[in-house]
């Protein structure tokens, strides 16, 4: 047993190997768009170059055969369970390197006479404990049905038709389909002399349950956010929509992970050729896991060479269903409770689903507040730098003096100096995300009160630089998205350094290769930065500024489909007809009295 | 291709590393300049006094700053050739590097602008980039420039500010004065059939205790800068000075008036009612038909009652509507003895001329050539004043008309 178990180790280990090699040599080979797929399975005929690379790999290989991947396997040797149970749990025992979390439970049917071998085989922890105890073994070990004599086949309908009072129950034939569903979580039913066996769905265990969000937070608007469960994430926004028009595909993704990803859209409103972008990218993901939404947004991205995010990610529901009947796509992810929406427009960034739930009048204030921001924490010190070292002449005067007593003391140039502090915002604001949160408020007073304070005492930063860092800094926490916050916040050190070359106009410069940049961008082939460039006037009412929720005609053109009609016409409130007021006179009142 | 992007990177990278920084100065590198005054001495060459910031001194809300131990400004003079020359040399006796663009006053000395032309001498200042056609442009009556500048200044830190403020409070409360930048002057004395004015500073005791900081430690200082009237222009060079009711007559005409007091007299009383002007509009216009031109002044004033010492009925319409009459007249001479005046120094302040270019450009080129010292002394000068008072104030009747019913 000892030996046993040492043995199928190597062999996962191996196994391991194979899989990573064999994804990344095929995806290469993708990349390439070359026809040698199939000589890449022959063994010998392409790799005789790389033969010690290959020699693990061939041997994965071959005991993966085995096991069975779908495509060539099956042409080779059938992917099919066993007649045997023993066989079959002999498989599943080796095939999961006998893992003590898989509950192997054996269980005899088919009355004294004709004892009829049968077990369920589950994850522990992946499957809710109390149905698989109530619902299949107990049920399976007390059904009368079946006590009496049984073939394998009957017991097999009767178990399925009768017993097991579980929603979802399906017969599996082939091991892969087998493992994938052992793995998430359902519990399998295999019976002696079958070559199927029963899958009932018994997904469960500990999971977090729906918390208020911490990332996308809103004053007002539901307090849910998602969790790490795509079931429940699902469920939550169907929560919203309720409409069978709200359509999810499913697939897995990541060879050795096998997560679960979705995509959710809405019919007839999400454009039919971004769904099937959307689709198409997700299929060409070839990799070994997928532990995160963000693995998804970097392998569907339309363009990697940008400090810019092209896919939106939001943890609210209420901000994934308000997209989707935009025309957007959402992509689930299975174990985060970051979702991702696509396409994404950059003004998509500026903009929070509370907006939509204040009036517009104060929403169209924030966001132009939120732009205002967004400015500043990109160009915040490099205003500073070119200012104080080359146009001294744009600082008003009694400024100028201020400032120029400050820099009397201070030893360093004002890039130098701005770089320093840069940095060391950055560093605190680093080690104050990763702790603890008891150290992080160490981190802040030390940060705050040391660093800041005694570097302005000692004379090593002037004050008016330690304002501009600061405002720098809260800027860019005010800005809505973390995402755009922190491509600016890259950016900045770029600003900086253009502005410490070249002034003003340095800094103009980079500017302008920025909103170049920014306009060159797309996703999922939409323009980044429409509806404002190519220009959409129609559009240009949920931008910078939002209309009243009254004047919202219609969906955006260049992301919903045919179905862009969003409200009826005549949809502003307007006060009652006079209810005679008019009428109604002091003489009336006397009467009355 | 990829040898090609690495080159063309390359250069593009060295060619901001090579060239950034061009211009590059430090805010700790540099000397601001607040002032300028430009003086000439005996031999004929140029003495300019720079007025430099001291940063530290000046900001006392910093930490251990010396704020107000030591004086917000340090004066140093050099003499040279030319302007330039002069600044040139100025470099020698300052560790930083002269900066202009935060000076925001140019003072002449009384002598120089007699002698030379302002026009060549402020060539320099509209040439460089560097220097702000919108500092002020001021005269030192009496005394050099220099002293002007060297002076420190209470409540304002720098002695710069001060004239520069003082002018613009003055202008607007007193009406004697006008703020005339570079630019200003420039356009002015390059326009035919206008003379520049420029407002005149003078020094109220000795320059030696001025430049003490202990000048500005007592609540009253012993030398003082204050503002005193107009400078009056011929051809580019100082003419005279006006001050008083002369200066306000020409600021007036000039339309520039914004508020100010006239003293009316009421009933054999002098100077007892202080009619306060709040707004007016002053046009001038130029009747061309005949060969000398006729010039009517049409002023609309609106003003308030400020201040009698007279009893006077002001609830009474009649008195108010003489009251109108009292001050239009008041007004009218007073512009009138201005116009008197000027047209016997030969030189048109008032740009008359240009009305008349305005008006009858044919006319002006027979003019022109002569128009200062031939026609505009012979001008025939109609002053027409509308006076209107608003309101009198939180009083009608003064106390004093109730005084006097009590003793009587």
């Amino acid at each position: 047993m000892q030996e046993n178990k040492n043995i199928s180790f190597g062999h996962n280990e191996f196994n391991i190997q194979g899989k990573v090699k064999g994804a990344m040599a095929s995806f290469f080979k993708r990349r390439k768009k070359s026809i040698q797929i199939s000589k890449n399975e022959e063994p010998g005929s392409g790799q005789e170059k790389k033969k010690e690379e290959t020699g693990p790999m061939q041997a994965g290989k071959s005991e993966e055969s085995s096991a069975g991947k779908s495509g060539e396997a099956s042409q080779k040797q059938p992917d099919a369970l066993y007649t045997s149970l023993a066989a079959n749990l002999d498989k599943i025992k080796r095939k999961t390197g006998n893992s003590p979390d898989v509950v192997i439970r054996p269980i005899k049917v088919g009355g004294a006479q004709a004892e009829l071998e049968t077990a369920v085989v589950y994850v522990k922890g992946l499957v809710d404990d109390q149905s698989i105890h109530d619902f299949l073994i107990e049920s399976l070990m007390n059904n009368a049905e079946l006590q009496k004599e049984l073939s394998p086949e009957k017991a097999m309908k009767t178990i399925k038709d009768d017993v097991v009072a579980i929603g979802g129950i399906k017969s599996v034939k082939k091991w892969d389909d087998l493992f994938a569903d052992l793995m998430s979580g359902n519990a399998l039913i295999l019976i002696d002399g079958s070559e199927e066996a029963l899958m009932a769905s018994t997904q469960g265990g500990q999971r977090r349950s729906v918390q208020e969000p911490t990332t996308n937070v809103a004053i007002r608007g539901s307090k849910e956010s998602f969790t790490e469960s795509l079931e429940t994430n699902q469920a939550m926004v169907r929560r919203i929509i309720n409409n069978p028009d709200l359509w999810v595909e499913s697939m897995n993704l990541g060879k050795m992970t096998k997560t679960s990803v979705s995509i959710m859209y809405i019919n007839g409103i999400a454009k039919k050729e971004i769904v099937d972008e959307v689709r198409t990218r997700l299929k060409q993901i070839d990799i070994d896991s997928i532990l995160e939404s963000g693995y998804i947004e970097q392998l569907i991205e339309d363009q990697t060479m940008t400090t810019f995010p092209t896919v939106y990610h939001t943890e609210r529901p209420d901000a994934v269903a308000g997209n989707l009947l935009e025309g957007r796509v959402a992509v689930f992810v299975n174990g985060t409770p970051f979702v991702l929406l696509a396409p994404a427009v950059f003004i998509q960034f500026f903009q929070s689903v509370e907006d939509y739930y204040a009036r517009f009048d104060i929403s169209t204030a924030i966001r132009f507040l939120r732009v205002l921001i967004f400015f500043i924490s990109l160009v915040g010190p490099a205003v500073y730098i070119a200012a104080t070292t080359f146009h001294q002449e744009m600082i008003p005067t009694a400024l100028a003096i201020i400032v120029a007593a400050q820099r009397e003391s201070s030893p360093f140039p004002a890039f130098v100096e701005a770089i320093i502090m840069e940095v060391t915002f950055e560093i605190l604001r680093e080690a104050g995300l990763r702790l603890p949160k008891a150290i992080g408020a160490t981190v802040s007073i030390v940060g705050g009160l040391v660093v800041g304070q005694a570097a302005v005492q000692a004379g090593i930063v002037s004050p008016a630089m330690l304002i501009v860092v600061a405002i720098t800094a809260i800027a860019s926490f005010a800005t809505p998205s973390y995402a755009i916050a922190i491509s600016a916040r890259l950016i900045r050190f770029l600003f900086m350094v253009s502005a410490a070359m070249f002034g003003f106009y340095g800094l103009i410069l980079a500017l302008i290769m920025l909103i170049v940049h920014l306009c060159s961008l797309r996703s999922f082939g939409i323009p980044y930065m429409s509806p404002l460039a190519p220009v959409i006037p129609s559009e240009l009412g949920d931008t910078i500024v939002r209309k009243p929720l009254w004047a919202f005609g219609k969906r955006p053109q260049l992301i919903a489909a045919e179905n862009r009609t969003r409200e009826g016409k005549n949809q502003k409130p307007k006060p009652p007809e006079s209810r005679g007021m008019k009428h109604y006179t002091r003489k009336e009142e006397k009467d009355e009295t | 291709m990829k040898r090609k992007w690495i080159l063309f990177s390359t250069m593009m990278i060295s060619m901001a590393f090579l060239s950034g920084c061009w211009s590059k100065k430090e805010l700790s590198e540099l000397a601001l300049i607040s002032a300028v005054g430009i003086d000439r001495d005996e031999d004929g060459n140029y003495m300019k006094a720079i007025q430099i910031i001291n940063p530290g001194n000046v900001s006392s809300g910093l930490q251990g700053g010396g704020g107000g131990q030591a004086p917000g400004v340090t004066v140093i003079t050099a003499e040279g050739k030319s302007i330039v020359d002069v600044h040139i040399n100025a470099s020698a006796e300052i560790s930083r590097q002269l900066y202009h663009p935060h000076a925001n006053l140019i003072v002449i000395g009384e002598d120089l602008a007699r002698e030379q032309p302002l026009n060549t001498l402020l060539d320099s200042f509209d040439r460089n980039a560097e220097f702000r056609n919108t500092a002020q442009l001021v005269i030192a009556k009496k005394s050099p420039a220099a002293d002007l500048i060297k002076v420190l200044s209470p409540v304002e830190k720098l002695p710069s500010e001060k004239i520069y403020k003082t002018l613009d409070v003055t202008e607007k409360m007193r009406g004697e004065n006008i703020t005339v930048s570079l630019q200003d002057f420039i356009k002015t004395s390059a326009s035919p059939g206008i003379e520049p004015v420029l407002s005149s500073f003078t020094l109220e005791g000795d320059v030696k205790e001025g430049k003490k900081q202990e000048n500005i430690q007592q609540s009253q200082p012993e030398t003082i800068v204050k503002a005193d009237g107009l400078a009056i222009f011929k051809e580019d060079k100082l003419v005279d000075f006006y001050s008083g009711n002369m200066a306000r007559g020409v600021v007036w005409i000039l339309d520039r008036v914004k508020q100010t007091d006239v003293l009316l007299d009421w009933k054999k009383n002098k100077d007892a009612i202080t009619y306060s002007v709040i707004r007016q509009s002053t046009s001038v216009s130029a009747d061309t038909s005949k060969d000398l031109p006729e010039i009517t002044v049409n002023v609309k004033a609106e003003g308030m009652i400020r201040e009698t010492e007279a009893p006077v009925k002001l609830d009474d319409p009649n008195v108010i509507h003489e009251l109108e009459k009292t001050a239009e007249k008041e007004i009218k001479e007073q512009l009138e003895r201005t116009v008197k005046q000027t047209q016997n120094k030969k030189t048109d302040i008032f740009g008359f001329g240009q009305t008349v270019y305005r008006k009858d450009a044919d006319k002006w080129k027979k003019l022109r050539n002569n128009w200062n010292d031939d026609y505009f002394p012979n001008l025939k000068v109609k002053v027409n004043v509308d006076a209107f008072i608003r309101r009198t104030g939180l009083r009608t009747a003064p106390n004093l008309s109730e005084i006097k019913e009590k003793y009587e």
